[in-house]
C-alpha cells in the first residue's frame, strides 16, 4: 500500500470511529493529522504513527477501541497515547527507522553478506545514484546508516539483515538502497534479493545517541 | 484477510504484487468488502477497466450487495488488471482471480461483466482470455455462465458471440432471478444447455444465440429471426428504486477512486429528451427516490464509510422535483458531518442562486456545465433548448459563489451543424468571460472540453451518419484558432477514439471478429489515450474485411433493420423517428415531468408511469 493510500485509510477510519476530529480550511475542510515518514510500497510495519488533532478529550482507551473497530483488515491499533496540544507533531519528530530484512534463500550465503556489511561500515562515504521521478543524483548513504548487521536466518530462510537508518526530519535512506549496495558487494546471484521482505520494526527520535520512541517521549510532562 | 477458501490462489498472487505499480488494486480486504464463505452459488462481477474506475461504479456495487443478500449465494468482484499485472499474471500462469477469495474466475457459476461503453470491448475479451474461458459462447461446455449487463447492452451485438446472456435494463431483480435459477439448476443437476434455456426465458434476459441474423448483399440486415420459443423482441426490465435501497455498505477503497464519495441516486431515467443522449432514452420511465429515503441514505452511508463527500447522482440532478428541499436537508447533514455536497449533472436552466448556496461548501473548485452546442438553433435541434440567458446566469451564479474554474462541455459533429455553429462555441466563451468581467469579478479559468458527437442506438439520431475524421479535425482547427486566449483552456477527445466508439456503437455481430482481432493485436484500455492505438483498429478491420465506412459514414434508411431491432428498451421507434424529423426542422419537444406526455412509449411498455417525489416545479 502506498503512503497516500495508508494515510487516506487512516483518516476515513478515524471518521468512521466518530472521533471528534479537528478540521482546518474554509472552503475544503481538511482533517488535521500528522503522519510518520512514508513506508515504501511492499513493506510491512508494526510501528506506524499518526497524530489526530481532536476538538475534545477522549480517553486513549476509548479512542483505541473506536479506531480498532473502524480499521480495515490487516491494519491494527498498537496503542493510543494522549498528547498535549503543544506537542511536536509526529511528522516533525521522527528521524530514525529500524528495519529487519529477510532475504530469499537463493540470494547468497551469510559469509558474503557479512563481509559486504563490514565493507559498507568501513567506508567513509558510500556513493549511491538515487533515481527520482524528476532528477537523478549521487548521494552519500553512509552518514544515514547507523546500525547494519547480517545474521543467519532461521532454517529454510535466507540471510537476515538489521538496519537502523535515517528516516524523516534529518533525511531518508531507504532499506532498498542499502540492500542494493550490499547485494553488489556480496556478489548476490541474480536479482532475487529484490524480492526481500522488508519489515519496519521501529520509528524513533535520536536523543544524544539514544533511540527514543515517540510513545515514550516527554512522558514525565503532563499531557494536557 | 478472510479465512482461506479452497482454491485460493493467494500464494501465487502475492509474489507478483511486489513487481506491480499499485498492489492495492488486487488485494481486496477493503472496508465493507464482504466476507465470502465460498459455499453455494458463486457469482463474480467484473468491471472491464482498472480498479480505480471500476470501484466507483454504482451499478456493480448495488448488484454485489443484492446477490450477497440472497441466501445460498455469494458475489465477489474483479477488475481489469493493469498492463503490468497482466504481464506478471501471464508470465507466471496466474489466471484472473476474484478480489475477495482470490479464486480463479473460471470456477464460478456466474461471471457477470459490466459493459459501460464501446471502448472497453477489448478489455472484456481480455478478461475472458485471462480467466481461461473459451472466447466464444458456442465453444463453452462448462464453466460459468458469461453474462453482460449495463448501458452497453443497448446494442451488445458486436459482443454477441462472446456472451451466453445479456441482462437488459435495471439488473436488481433480474440478477436475483438468475442466481436463484442457477442454484436450482445446481441442486437438480441441470446441464449447461438446460440452464441456459431456462435462463433465457427470464424477463429482461437476452440470449444472443437465440437470434439468427440474415444479411442482404449490400451488407444491410434483412431480418433478425428468433429461434424456437424466443420472443420476437426482448424487453428490458426496470425497478422502483425506492424499493431497492442499495448500496447499504459501499466498499471504501484504499486508493483514491475516480468517484471518491458516497453516491446516492436521487432518480433513474430522464425525461428531458435530449436527442443525442442514449441514457436519457433507454432508462425511461423516470423514477425518483423520495426525499426522506435520500436523506436517510446520506446519513447512514457516511457512518458506514467515513467519506468526506456526498453526491446526489442522476442523469440531470436539477430535474429532481424536490431538488431544493433535498439539497437543503442534505447540506445540513453535510455541514454537521464536515462533508462536501456535490451535485453532478447540473442543467444550466435549472441552476439557481438558491441551489448554489446549498452547495457552497463545495468551495472554489471547478464547476461543470454542458451547453453542448454553441447556438440556440443547434441546441433546439438536439432538444436541449437552453437559452443564452440561462447559460450566462448559471455561470455568473457559480462565479459569484467563488468558483474559479468553469468547465464547459460541447460537442461537434452534431446533425445540421455548420461552421457558424462551431465558431459560435468560441464566441460564447468570450461573451461569458466579458460578462463576468463587467460584473467586476476577475474571470475564472474556462476549461472548454469539446468531444465528437457519436450517434447512438435507441436515440432519435440513430439514423445519422458519423462526421468524418477529416471534417472533425477541420472543425477542431476552427476552434483552436478562435479560442487562443489566456484564461481559456481548450481540450478535446481524440476524434479517432470517437471513430472506434462510433463503429462499435451501431455495429452488428459481424464486428465481433474485428474486436477479437484488435484484442489479439494488443489493444487494451482503449479509452485511455496513452494506450489507444488507432492503427491496430484499422489493421483489425482490414484483416477481417470489415468496411468501417459502411457502419460509420452512411445515413441509415428510414425503415432499415437495425442490429438492435430485437431489443426493446421501451421507447418506440416511431417516436424516435418523429423526434429525428423534428430535430431537422429545429422543433423542440417538451419534458414529460411537466405533465405533457410526449408518447415515447416507455410507460406503456413498462406498465408503469413516471414515479415522482413531489409536484413538478415545487
Amino acid at each position: 500500500m502506498s503512503h497516500s493510500e495508508f494515510s487516506r485509510t487512516l483518516m476515513l477510519s478515524a471518521r468512521r470511529a466518530g472521533l471528534p476530529l479537528q478540521y482546518s480550511g474554509k472552503y475544503r475542510p481538511r482533517m488535521k493529522v500528522s503522519l510518520s515518514p512514508p513506508l515504501p510500497i511492499g513493506m510491512t510495519s508494526e510501528c506506524e504513527l499518526v497524530d489526530f488533532f481532536l476538538e475534545q478529550y477522549v480517553s486513549p482507551a476509548q479512542a483505541e477501541q473506536a479506531l480498532e473497530s473502524s480499521l480495515p483488515e490487516g491494519i491494527h491499533v498498537v496503542r493510543c497515547r494522549l498528547m498535549g496540544s503543544d506537542a511536536k507533531p509526529v511528522g516533525k519528530l521522527i528521524d530514525t527507522a529500524a528495519y529487519r530484512v529477510q532475504l530469499p534463500p537463493d540470494a547468497g550465503n551469510e559469509g558474503d553478506w557479512r563481509r559486504a556489511v563490514e565493507i559498507f561500515l568501513g567506508m567513509e562515504t558510500v556513493r549511491f545514484e538515487r533515481v527520482q521521478p524528476r532528477r537523478t543524483r549521487i548521494v552519500d548513504l553512509r552518514p544515514g546508516v547507523h546500525t547494519l548487521e547480517a545474521r543467519a536466518g532461521a532454517s529454510g530462510y535466507g540471510v537476515e539483515l538489521f538496519m537502523v537508518l535515517d528516516d524523516g526530519t534529518r533525511g531518508t535512506v531507504k532499506p532498498s538502497e542499502v540492500l542494493k549496495v550490499l547485494a553488489d558487494s556480496a556478489g548476490s546471484p541474480g536479482e532475487s534479493w529484490r524480492d526481500a521482505l522488508v519489515h519496519r520494526e521501529g520509528l524513533f527520535v535520536r536523543r544524544s545517541g539514544r533511540l527514543v520512541s515517540p510513545m515514550e517521549l516527554g512522558k514525565h510532562r503532563p499531557a494536557v | 484477510m478472510s479465512d482461506k477458501v479452497p482454491g485460493d490462489l493467494w500464494e501465487n498472487i502475492e509474489p507478483l504484487l511486489l513487481r506491480v505499480e499499485r498492489p492495492s488494486r488486487y488485494i481486496g480486504c477493503e472496508w465493507n468488502a464482504p466476507h465470502i464463505a465460498g459455499e453455494g452459488t458463486a457469482v463474480v462481477l467484473a468491471y472491464p477497466d482498472v480498479y480505480e474506475v471500476g470501484i466507483s461504479n454504482l451499478g456493480l456495487n448495488i448488484l454485489q450487495e443484492v446477490v450477497n443478500d440472497i441466501r445460498g449465494a455469494s458475489c465477489e468482484r474483479v477488475y481489469s488488471p493493469w498492463l503490468d499485472m497482466e504481464r506478471e499474471m501471464r508470465s507466471s500462469g496466474v489466471p484472473l482471480f476474484s478480489l475477495e477469495t482470490h479464486r480463479a474466475v473460471s470456477t464460478y457459476d456466474i461471471f457477470g461483466i459490466s459493459i459501460p461503453h464501446e471502448l472497453t470491448y477489448t478489455n472484456i475479451v481480455n478478461l475472458l482470455n485471462l480467466a481461461g474461458i473459451p472466447m466464444r459462447a458456442e465453444s463453452r461446455e462448462d464453466g460459468p455462465l458469461v453474462i453482460g449487463g449495463g448501458c452497453g447492452t443497448a446494442n451488445p451485438e458486436p459482443l454477441a458471440p462472446f456472451f451466453d446472456l445479456f441482462v437488459l435494463g435495471d439488473g436488481e431483480e433480474t440478477i436475483g432471478s438468475l442466481v436463484r435459477l442457477a442454484s436450482e439448476g445446481k441442486s437438480l443437476g441441470w446441464k449447461r444447455p438446460k440452464l441456459l434455456r431456462e435462463a433465457s426465458r427470464l424477463a429482461g434476459v437476452y440470449r444472443p444465440s437465440d437470434y439468427e441474423v440474415d444479411y442482404r448483399d449490400n451488407g444491410m440486415i434483412e431480418s433478425i429471426r428468433p429461434a424456437g420459443a424466443a420472443p420476437r423482441r426482448v424487453r428490458k426490465r426496470t425497478v422502483d428504486i425506492d424499493e431497492w435501497l442499495y448500496p447499504r455498505l459501499p466498499i471504501v477503497p484504499f486508493c483514491e477512486a475516480v468517484h471518491d464519495r458516497i453516491n446516492v441516486e436521487i432518480f433513474r431515467g430522464c425525461t428531458r429528451g435530449c436527442r443525442f443522449c442514449q441514457a436519457g432514452m433507454i432508462c425511461r420511465p423516470v423514477r425518483e427516490r423520495s426525499v426522506d429515503r435520500v436523506v436517510g441514505l446520506v446519513d447512514t452511508l457516511e457512518d458506514r464509510t467515513g467519506h468526506e463527500e456526498a453526491a446526489l447522482s442522476s442523469l440531470s440532478s436539477t430535474d429532481y422535483t424536490m431538488i431544493k428541499a433535498v439539497v437543503k436537508k442534505v447540506s445540513g447533514i453535510c455541514e454537521q458531518r464536515r462533508m462536501i455536497l456535490s451535485l453532478p449533472s447540473l442543467r444550466m436552466d435549472g441552476f439557481s442562486a438558491e441551489l448554489a448556496s446549498g452547495l457552497e461548501l463545495g468551495g472554489r473548485g471547478s464547476f461543470t456545465f454542458a451547453p453542448e452546442a454553441g447556438t440556440e438553433r443547434l441546441r433546439r435541434v438536439i432538444n436541449k433548448p437552453i437559452s443564452e440567458n440561462d447559460i450566462t446566469e448559471a455561470v455568473l451564479c457559480a462565479v459569484r459563489g467563488g468558483r474559479r474554474r468553469i468547465k464547459l462541455y460541447f460537442m461537434i459533429g452534431l446533425p445540421t451543424e455548420t461552421d457558424e455553429d462551431v465558431e459560435a462555441i468560441g464566441h460564447l466563451v468570450f461573451r461569458l468571460r466579458d460578462i463576468v468581467r463587467r460584473e467586476g469579478i476577475a474571470p475564472p479559468m474556462f476549461n472548454v472540453s469539446v468531444s465528437t458527437f457519436v450517434p447512438k442506438p435507441h436515440t432519435p439520431f440513430q439514423w445519422v451518419k458519423q462526421e468524418t475524421l477529416e471534417s472533425t479535425e477541420r472543425k477542431q482547427g476552427i476552434l483552436r484558432e478562435i479560442l487562443r486566449a489566456r484564461g481559456i483552456n481548450l481540450s478535446w477527445h481524440d476524434s479517432r477514439m470517437s471513430t472506434v466508439e462510433s463503429l462499435l456503437a451501431r455495429g452488428d455481430r459481424r464486428l465481433a471478429d474485428v474486436v477479437e482481432s484488435a484484442w489479439e493485436s494488443g489493444c487494451r484500455f482503449d479509452s485511455w489515450s496513452e494506450h489507444f492505438d488507432y492503427a491496430r483498429w484499422e489493421g483489425a478491420c482490414e484483416e477481417q474485411g470489415a468496411d468501417p465506412a459502411f457502419h460509420l459514414y452512411r445515413e441509415r434508411e428510414p425503415d432499415e433493420v437495425f442490429p438492435w431491432e430485437h431489443l426493446d428498451f421501451g421507447v418506440d421507434r416511431d417516436f424516435l423517428y418523429a423526434e429525428y424529423q423534428s430535430a431537422l426542422k429545429g422543433h423542440t419537444s417538451p419534458d414529460c415531468r411537466g405533465g405533457k406526455c410526449v408518447e415515447c412509449g416507455a410507460c406503456e411498455d413498462q406498465g408503469a408511469g413516471p414515479v415522482l417525489a413531489g409536484n413538478w416545479g415545487s
